[in-house]
């Protein structure tokens, strides 16, 4: 009995041995940490997983041309499962580490808690499209538009796509998303543009988990457009239902930032037959464009070893989050040098970001300013082509309708 | 087992949790210990045993309606959430003291727990769980559609005062927590050796024949899910306020599966058992936050996604392990190593 559990004892020794004491291979050189507190295995895993890949991938393609100006750039991935005790104790964990100097989080519930917490510690927070970040302009930063900016903009181009077909009035727009924090995101400031444009939606809100849309999807029948909100494969799967009641004859789907995406596993491929014509709306290149832009040629088949048809656009979108650190860096290292680098200085290279082109026409131009916090203003709306995303347009100015709502 | 030699020659001493003068020192030492913790503690530490010490006491709720009285709830986040947005309420929107909203969140779950409950009077196991786990989204879905509670934009319930000094720091908010997590571990504790207790265990062993001895089957299920439900609201309350912002999302069916796993791996019907698997189940978690990044450098050829993910896979592995080969959980395994060490060397 005794050996037993001493043998149980040194096994766990011997865990926290490792965990403790294993040489970080950055010990000896210059080097800063990003953290990201992503959601690898929780409900936005089909997104976030991507996004983080590309992210990190684009750090250790920047590291192994030594770094910037010397500096390597160190990434911590911590899972969070999107929840909210995992997000904090994660934060806590690192927000300590001076060299920690921007970290990510994509659960939008968990910004309530951590976005006073990153505020108290001067820490440069980067997060999808919060409406609110943009309102209030503190240490929280969106990666591309917002929510919000991007329905807007999908607003005129159903207007303009109506006209296009020859008819008259206003059609009937309906919006369907998960009942969160998330999925209200789009009306804030969405509803309110809507209304100014003559349009009145006709919204539909559903559990997150559940298996079938149909009872929803039934109410917004006699939609000429419906906007289907949800991390792939929610939009597919509503689609999916949508094709079994005969809707996607009769109606255009149109699906934000995390609508169908390709590659192995993902919605195209999934339901390929039922997602054709459907249109996503994205403030980052996808499908053709991102196969052909050069640096996603470079990193995507170094770091991952598959064919460019198995990028996601998440990954490619991610490269702009390590972009603009990166970019950030550069900024500060130039202003004070390694010795004296800090969260503040960070901060303050992001505020000028403005105008750069980090991206490199991943994204349109960065607008972080002192009172800007949009990653860039473009939008452009793709179409599901066979197994592939063809850009339908190019890059549009996405109306401000953050301003119209009171956060 | 008893320590060799110790005899009780008053009925006052047999019922007595703490027997001896060791038994009495090692208690003194450890409360001093806690008082001083986070003196010792970096603020990171803290804030984890803050964490702990919140779950210790939703799942000492669950191991009383569970554990001790039979009865599977998966609804135990839902009656956290209750107590939360209700001490959240209480003091943003009527403006009481976080003092009054403490006990009246407890209270609230409690009744809420009566409802959900109320089940357990017709149906038990599989249905019963899946009648709790209705009940979780019920009360969420509700949460997120009532006006009162933000809906889906949360509260942000200021932190707990006195005069004018606020626990708002993770430091701060630890003696608060600890100290409620040690009045709900003494009220547990002594519960469960009551009338009640023992009734709670004879549903649990067998309902018929409780109910043939006497036992009112109706009053002690629903008594046992009203302290399980008011346990979980004492803890969201102080979770609400801990934070300072809740919302509907920080509540989810994943965290009664964490739960329900504490009991499984702590032991099922133990006290200790709950401080064993939340403990433990929060050291895995935080082996995964700390490990999985450094896993990630040691071995850039895993990735930093795989390697964050173990977490999830630590748990499902934990959990299958200890249900093969620890079924009665770390605490039987606690009590064979005591009895083990007290025999040596007279047992192999």
């Amino acid at each position: 009995m005794r050996k037993r559990y001493l043998s149980v004892a040194g096994a766990f020794v011997c865990v926290l041995v490792f965990v403790g004491f294993s040489n970080p291979s950055f010990g000896q050189e210059k080097s800063v940490s990003y953290l990201s507190l992503a959601d690898y295995t929780g409900p936005s895993a089909g997104l976030d997983n991507f996004i983080q890949m590309g992210s990190e991938d684009c750090f250790k393609y920047i590291n192994d041309r030594g770094g910037v100006d010397g500096v390597k750039i160190k990434f911590i991935g911590v899972d969070t499962r999107a929840d909210v005790a995992r997000v904090v104790a994660g934060y806590k964990r690192y927000n300590r580490d001076p060299k920690v100097l921007a970290f990510w989080n994509n659960s939008t519930p968990s910004n309530k808690v951590i976005v006073p917490l990153a505020t108290k510690d001067k820490l440069v927070m980067l997060t999808p499209a919060s409406g609110e970040a943009v309102a209030k302009p503190g240490y929280v930063f969106c990666w591309g538009q917002t929510y919000q900016d991007g329905f807007g903009a999908t607003i005129d181009w159903i207007l303009s796509d109506w006209q296009r077909k020859g008819k008259t009035g206003k059609p009937a727009v309906g919006y369907m998303n998960l009942d969160n924090s998330y999925g209200r995101a789009h009306m804030e400031g969405g509803k309110e543009y809507s209304e100014m444009k003559g349009i009145k939606l006709l919204t539909e809100f559903y559990n997150p988990g559940i298996p079938d849309y149909t009872t929803y999807l039934t109410r917004l029948k006699d939609c000429n457009y419906i906007f289907v909100g949800g991390v792939d494969p929610n939009p597919t799967n509503t689609i999916r239902d949508a094709h079994r009641l005969g809707m996607t004859k009769t109606t255009q789907f149109i699906c934000d930032y995390w609508g169908p995406e390709r590659g192995s596993g993902m919605g195209i491929a999934m339901h390929n037959e039922v997602v054709q014509d459907a249109v996503l709306v994205s403030f980052f290149i996808r499908g053709k464009d991102a196969d052909a832009h050069p640096l996603a040629r470079e990193i995507w088949p170094k770091y991952r070893q598959k064919p460019m048809k198995e990028m996601q656009g998440g990954y490619i979108g991610g490269f702009t989050l390590a972009l603009g650190f990166a970019e950030a860096l550069k900024m500060t290292l130039k202003e004070v040098g390694y010795e004296k680098i800090s969260r503040e200085g960070i901060y303050k290279a992001y505020l000028k970001l403005t105008g750069s082109k980090f991206s490199q026409g991943i994204q349109t131009e960065c607008t972080y300013s002192p009172t800007e916090r949009r990653g860039s203003k473009g939008i452009k709306f793709y179409r599901v082509k066979g197994m592939d995303l063809e850009a339908i347009t190019d890059w549009i100015m996405a109306p401000d309708t953050v301003s119209l709502h009171k956060f | 087992m008893r320590p060799c030699g110790v005899f009780d020659k008053t009925y006052e001493k047999d019922i007595a949790i703490v027997r001896t003068w060791q038994h009495w020192t090692i208690l003194a030492i450890a409360i001093v210990f806690l008082f001083f913790l986070p003196f010792i503690l970096s603020y990171h530490l803290v804030s984890l045993v803050n964490h702990i010490f919140i779950n210790v006491i939703v799942v000492l709720g669950l191991q009383i309606v569970m554990g001790y009285c039979g009865q599977i709830s998966f609804g135990q986040p839902a009656f956290v959430a209750i107590g939360a947005y209700t001490s959240a309420i209480l003091t943003t929107q009527f403006g009481f003291s976080f003092w009054f909203a403490l006990p009246f969140a407890g209270i609230m779950a409690g009744i809420v727990g009566i409802i959900g409950g109320a089940p357990s009077l017709r149906i038990k196991g599989f249905y019963l769980a899946m009648s709790t786990i209705a009940t979780f989204f019920v009360t969420i879905w509700i949460i997120i559609h009532l006006k009162i509670t933000g809906g889906n934009t949360g509260i942000t319930p200021p932190p707990p005062q006195i005069g004018s000094f606020a626990f708002d720091s993770d430091e701060r908010m630890y003696y608060i927590i600890m100290l409620v997590m040690l009045g709900m571990t003494y009220f547990a504790r002594n519960l469960v050796r009551s009338r009640v207790g023992r009734a709670f265990v004879a549903i649990r062993d067998n309902d018929l024949a409780a109910e043939v001895m006497g036992v009112n089957l109706y009053y002690y299920k629903l008594l046992a899910f009203f302290i399980s439900c008011f346990y979980a609201g004492i803890a969201g309350s102080l979770l609400g306020h801990y934070y300072m912002a809740i919302s509907p999302e920080q509540f989810s069916l994943m965290h009664a599966l964490i739960y329900v796993g504490a009991i499984i791996i702590g032991g099922m019907g133990s006290i200790p058992g709950v401080f064993f698997g939340v403990t433990f189940l929060q050291i895995i978690d935080e082996l995964v936050l700390y490990g999985g990044p450094k896993l990630a450098e040691t071995f850039p050829w895993i990735g930093s996604a795989p390697a964050a993910s173990l977490g999830v896979t630590a748990f499902g592995l934990v959990l299958i392990v200890f249900l093969i080969f620890e079924p009665r959980g770390l605490a039987h395994s606690w009590e064979t190593f005591k009895a083990s060490y007290r025999l040596y060397p007279f047992k192999s």
